[in-house]
């Protein structure tokens, strides 16, 4: 069963090592152990004041929260690889450091760029190619339209590179690969596991 | 006619008839009217029938009848034997009804024990003359025969296992007899009816075949029909036949090699089966037996471990790997469990080289779980592996490598802790040997790797953890040393961000609490203590190290340490004038204490002691003495008190409060000041007493001064919840449901009464309280549906809304009308608010004007809010539309969230109520997930300021809500309305909050889905 995988035995980065929103939040924010003892629930003199209508009207005036590389890659990296039951975050097949996301070039244009590098497990991984499509899809579908979207394989990490980026750059075969149903196939199993 | 000849006539139409007539036969030989000899003579014609088979066979069926209906002791010793000879005579020329003379037999054998001869020759006949049994057709004449047989295995043992040793050709034949059987209740039998040949005879000429009989039913595939009136299962049919396989150890050599063969199988079932049959074969096989397999179970077992394909096949095979282990090491000698050993120690040490991989991973749990099996494996695991372990890590620089071989060794201390508690006193001298080489290698991990490291310095944390847990492991020095490190993280480990471990270690020093108390007593509690000033200057960073010390609490060994540390503290903090809100923060710690943690107990209560020790100087430092305590002081130390006194008998809890009453009662009944300032303990204090301790005058003063406080106007907002949560215990617990409504007049709080002040609102709040106390006491039905009638009255009202949104209070949970605090909680009381309020609301809402239809949308949300859902299922028609209506209330935002919630509930348990709905929830779940509606749809009576907004929880919520309805609803219903919404969503993609975003993602994903689905279907 191995002999078909490119590679069997890729390195697993545990769970704890991977970069998320939460760990590098400031501590002072989170809400102490103490503060859980006492249930609030709206009261008879103020039934207005239930938990969640204060903690909403604090953030009501809409501090706005922006797109940032680690939004990017908590979309990405729950991902499934086609061929180990892994994610790509796991895998390390992307990275938050390779995670670019460009303002607009000119004043007057909205669009600003997200670049995903993509580090194939081994530089011969034949999957390479579905592995950028998917990462493609998903951005594409869950990322706001001012956001383009550049899938890119990493430089010196695959045999391929050239041939895989030409391929994931050109939406028009990017939309003939998302008519092929077997490939379809493969991405929403791949796209499966992401929340 | 004569009784054959009746029976004759009868036996196919009329099966019953036949047997009441074999009866009638059976009672003529009892009261000798009828001679045996006589009824087999008058056999003869039909018995002897050369043409017609099925007369032969019925005529059998007569005498088998006769003879099960005959009472003991008709039949002498020489009629039943000749009886016996004179059916298996007939066998050897004639084999039709063989069904029939099993049962005839099968009766006789009742009738009178047989001897050996009979007995065998029974057997031999039958195995004879009818061999193999797949020749007769009826499924029925089967099973009598295998009964037969099952009796004959199960009375006459010796005689038929002499048969076996005796003649050479019978168990072959035996053997073959039962070839072809494939009816699920005959294979029961069967299956259980070899077993004894499997165990009790010599077999080895024969094992093979034997054991192909009944492997050949492996893996069983057998799916019952519906309403299978005979109830066998295939675990049934497994179970069996496991046993069998696993019955003999002779089988060994075909046993393995086949199960083996099968573990190769693509289908995860028959994985199961052959993992379990081998479980069954290690633990019934000889030890010996094992020995010669072990290597090669283990070069087939591992790959289900090292490449898992189901996480339930890996951990069954770890199973049987260790199985193996624990069997060979019942052997005295150890050459078996060496030569078991030796290759799994050489692959899993491989495999650590270049840990961390899955196979190294893999090796951790192999060696855990073989460890687990006994001291003499564990043993040489330690001495085969963690010699190479700690030189690759010693060897190595690599932290991600140090953190993969550390996993390992954890994961094989963790079958020692285990070990140990199995077997009390286990060996661990070589285990010793290596734990000072671990500890300074997790102790350094802790303390000197960089902070960013976060699964290293956890796993170091776990391993840490574990070695304290194995006891005698770590001298009572090194023990202390570990302590001091994990408390050094929990202290020092400030760095906050990335590489914060510091919840995890202070878990971590729980568990060392648990196995090593005396360590963290002497340790880690003083340095903790040298962290905690009388009178700090700065909060923040003290509060972090008090919640991590009430934590500690959570361990029962140091509760009392911990709690005695804090209440002294508590004093130094107070009489060095520390800021209220250190104050605040140790009183929070001690309830923390005290809720969470593990307080002593005796008899599953709290100890009372604990009331005089630290509730008591709370009362007096804070509450009695008129220092000017705050209401959340006060209200903390009203916890403290509630939670050590409730749970306490009449006798203890009289005696508290006859001590505390002179100086409460100067409070109650005046209208001093200190009596609100003292409001919440005294709402607390009053929670925790049982009814009975309360005197019946001493309530009524107490309801009539709170209700006068409660009607006046010049309380803040925090004083007169306190009030009515009083009133609504008192209402609730101590004022007998006979004298409600005359104590509630004396009080000037008669809830009508209330409902006419329409002017002050208080007098609306106390109304509320009131009728919450009554409702949730369920004993005054009738006063409470009069009141409950005025409530929803007072919605007509213009001022109504204040009504409307005090209904979200009546069901709301409250942590002072509990069963603990000894309140009378009904049972039923939401379906009481519900049956009565819910028609009539859905009703005047289809009427109402549009502004008093916002007071009765609002009070329907409040009440449905706390609705379980299987109340609301049942009127779901109704609910629905004015709860659509209650999503176009713009300014109300938490009633909009309740809405949702219900609307999430629905689309969850009954999605087909909403599909007539579709077209109109979709629109507002939409209109509900954007921040502010877009220009221009704003009326121009709401200015540029008031602009409604959704808030992000009501945007979050409706998106998930809206990410339901394409899974829950039916396709031809949702993908009219895909492309709508997939577009829709996009502008929420680029929502404020990213919570919103993450929910929008959610939800556009599930109706992109939809195309999918629906394409594959045209």
């Amino acid at each position: 069963m191995d002999a078909d995988k490119d590679n069997a035995n890729p390195t697993i980065i545990n769970p704890s090592d991977l970069p998320s929103r939460r760990r590098s939040a400031p501590t002072a924010k989170r809400p102490g152990i103490f503060d859980a003892l006492a249930p609030a629930y709206p009261s008879l003199a103020d039934p207005l004041s239930s938990p969640e209508a204060s903690s909403d009207s604090a953030s009501s005036d809409e501090e706005r929260e922006e797109i940032d590389e680690q939004e990017v890659y908590d979309l990405i990296s729950t991902i499934s690889d086609p061929e180990h039951p892994l994610s790509l975050g796991s895998l390390g097949v992307v990275k938050l450091d390779d995670i670019l996301i460009l303002p607009p070039t000119s004043p007057r244009s909205r669009i600003s760029t997200v670049r995903v590098l993509i580090t194939p497990t081994t530089s011969a991984c034949s999957l390479t190619t579905v592995i950028g499509l998917g990462v493609k899809v998903r951005l594409v579908n869950a990322l706001p339209p001012r956001f383009r979207v550049d899938v890119r394989i990493k430089e010196g990490t695959s045999r391929t590179a050239d041939e895989v980026n030409k391929q994931l750059g050109d939406k028009e075969r990017v939309a003939a690969a998302m008519e092929n149903k077997s490939l379809v196939n493969v991405v929403n199993t791949m796209l499966a596991t992401c929340e | 006619m004569s009784d054959i000849q009746l029976y004759l006539l009868e036996a196919d139409k009329n099966a019953q008839e036949a047997r009441r007539i074999a009866a009638q036969s059976a009672s003529h030989l009892q009261n000798k009217t009828l001679k045996l000899i006589d009824l087999v003579t008058s056999l003869e014609p039909y018995l002897n029938n050369k043409e017609d088979g099925s007369l032969r066979a019925k005529s059998v069926a007569y005498v088998a009848d006769v003879l099960t209906a005959l009472p003991p002791k008709v039949l002498s010793l020489q009629e039943r034997r000749l009886l016996c000879d004179f059916l298996l005579g007939r066998l050897e020329g004639d084999v039709e009804g063989v069904g029939a003379t099993a049962r005839a037999l099968i009766a006789l054998e009742t009738l009178g024990k047989w001897d050996s001869e009979t007995a065998q020759g029974v057997m031999r006949s039958f195995i004879d003359h009818t061999n193999p049994l797949r020749q007769f057709k009826l499924q029925t004449e089967r099973h009598a025969i295998i009964q037969l047989v099952d009796m004959l295995l199960a009375k006459y043992r010796d005689p038929i296992r002499k048969l076996n040793e005796d003649q050479s050709d019978f168990t072959a034949n035996f053997i073959l007899y039962w070839e072809g059987e494939k009816d699920p209740r005959n294979l029961m039998i069967i299956f259980s009816l070899l077993q004894v040949p499997m165990t009790e005879w010599d077999i080895s000429s024969n094992a093979q075949d034997l054991f192909d009989s009944v492997f050949n039913y492996f893996p069983i595939t057998f799916k019952p029909p519906p309403d299978d009136p005979y109830g066998i299962t295939a675990q049934d049919l497994k179970d069996r036949l496991r046993a069998c396989i696993a019955a003999n150890s002779d089988f060994a050599p075909y046993a393995f090699p086949q199960l083996l063969d099968k573990l190769d199988s693509t289908s995860m079932n028959t994985k199961r089966d052959v993992l379990v049959a081998i479980q069954a074969c290690v633990t019934e096989y000889e030890a010996k037996t094992i020995n010669l397999y072990s290597v090669t179970l283990w070069d087939a077992l591992k790959f289900e471990v090292l490449n898992v394909q189901e996480e339930d096949l890996a951990e069954e095979s770890l199973k049987a790997l260790s199985m193996i282990g624990g069997k060979l090491a019942e052997l005295p000698e150890g050459g078996p469990l060496n030569a078991y050993l030796r290759p799994i120690i050489k692959e899993c040490n491989e495999h650590l080289e270049d840990a961390p991989t899955k196979q190294s991973e893999a090796a951790g749990r192999i060696l855990q779980a073989l460890a687990i099996s006994g001291p003499a494996v564990a043993d040489r695991i330690v001495k085969g592996i963690l010699p190479v372990l700690f030189a690759l890590y010693h060897a190595s620089e690599s932290i991600t490598k140090r953190r993969g071989l550390l996993e390992v060794f954890t994961q094989i201390v963790g079958a020692f802790v285990k070990l140990s508690q199995l077997l009390p006193g286990t060996n661990i001298t070589t285990l010793q040997a290596f734990a000072k080489d671990a500890e300074d290698a997790m102790i350094h991990a802790l303390a000197k790797a960089p902070k960013s490291e976060v699964s290293f310095r956890l796993s170091s944390l776990t391993g840490l953890s574990q070695l304290v847990a194995a006891p005698g492991v770590l001298t009572d020095k090194q023990v202390e040393r570990a302590v001091d490190t994990v408390t050094d993280v929990v202290l020092h480990d400030s760095s906050g961000g990335h590489g914060d471990i510091r919840a995890q270690a202070v878990q971590a020093l729980a568990s060392i609490a648990h196995n090593a108390p005396q360590a963290v007593r002497d340790r880690t509690i003083p340095a903790f203590m040298v962290m905690l000033p009388d009178s700090p200057d700065e909060g923040d960073v003290v509060t972090v190290t008090l919640e991590a010390f009430a934590q500690l609490a959570t361990e029962r060994q140091v509760f009392d340490t911990v709690v005695l540390r804090l209440k002294n503290k508590l004093r130094a903090a107070k009489h060095q004038g520390a800021p209220a809100s250190y104050l605040r923060a140790l009183l929070l710690a001690m309830l923390y204490a005290f809720t969470m943690g593990s307080p002593m107990q005796e008899d599953g209560v709290i100890l009372s002691s604990y009331y005089k020790d630290y509730a008591q100087p709370l009362v007096n430092d804070f509450v009695r003495s008129d220092t000017g305590a705050a209401a959340s002081e006060l209200e903390i130390v009203g916890r403290i008190c509630n939670i050590i006194l409730r749970a306490q008998g009449v006798h203890m809890q009289a005696t508290v409060f006859h001590e505390d009453r002179e100086w409460m009662s100067e409070d109650m009944t005046g209208d001093s000041d200190s009596n609100t300032a003292r409001g919440p303990f005294m709402l607390y204090y009053y929670a925790s007493l049982r009814p009975e301790v309360v005197e019946a005058e001493q309530i009524v003063n107490m309801l009539q001064s709170q209700a006068k406080q409660a009607l006046r106007d010049r309380q803040t907002t925090q004083e007169s919840v306190t009030t009515l949560r009083l009133i609504s215990l008192v209402v609730n617990k101590f004022v007998s449901p006979k004298a409600v409504q005359a104590s509630l007049q004396e009080a000037n709080i008669e809830v009508e009464r209330l409902c006419n002040e329409a002017s002050a609102a208080q007098a609306i709040h106390v109304a509320f309280a009131v009728v919450k106390g009554l409702l949730i006491q369920g004993k005054s039905g009738s006063l409470t549906t009069k009141y409950l009638n005025s409530l929803f009255d007072h919605l007509t009202i213009t001022t109504g809304m204040t009504a409307a949104h005090l209904f979200a209070t009546l069901l709301a949970p409250d942590d002072i009308l509990t069963k603990a605090n000894h309140c009378q909680i009904s049972g039923l009381y939401k379906q009481k608010v519900f049956g009565q309020l819910v028609p009539k609301l859905t009703a005047a809402i289809r009427t109402a004007d549009a502004g008093k239809k916002a007071h009765y949308l609002v009070a329907l949300s409040g009440i449905l809010k706390w609705q379980p859902y299987s109340i609301l299922a049942a009127s779901l028609p109704e609910l629905i539309p004015a709860l659509l209506q209650t999503l176009d209330l713009y300014a109300d935002q938490s009633i909009k969230a309740s809405a949702l919630t219900v609307f999430e509930s629905i689309a969850m348990h009954d999605p087909d109520a909403l599909s007539t709905h579709a077209a109109s929830l979709i629109a507002r779940l939409l209109k509900c997930c954007i921040a502010s509606p877009p220009r221009g749809t704003t009326t121009p009576a709401s200015s540029s300021t008031t602009t409604p907004t959704n808030f992000p929880s009501v945007r979050a919520k409706s998106l998930q809500c809206l990410a339901l309805l394409p899974k829950q609803l039916k396709l031809e219903i949702v993908v009219p309305f895909r492309r709508q919404v997939v577009k829709q969503l996009m502008g929420c993609l680029d929502d404020g909050k990213r919570v919103v975003r993450l929910k929008a993602v959610q939800c556009r994903t599930a109706w992109l889905s939809l195309e999918e689905e629906g394409g594959e279907e045209d």
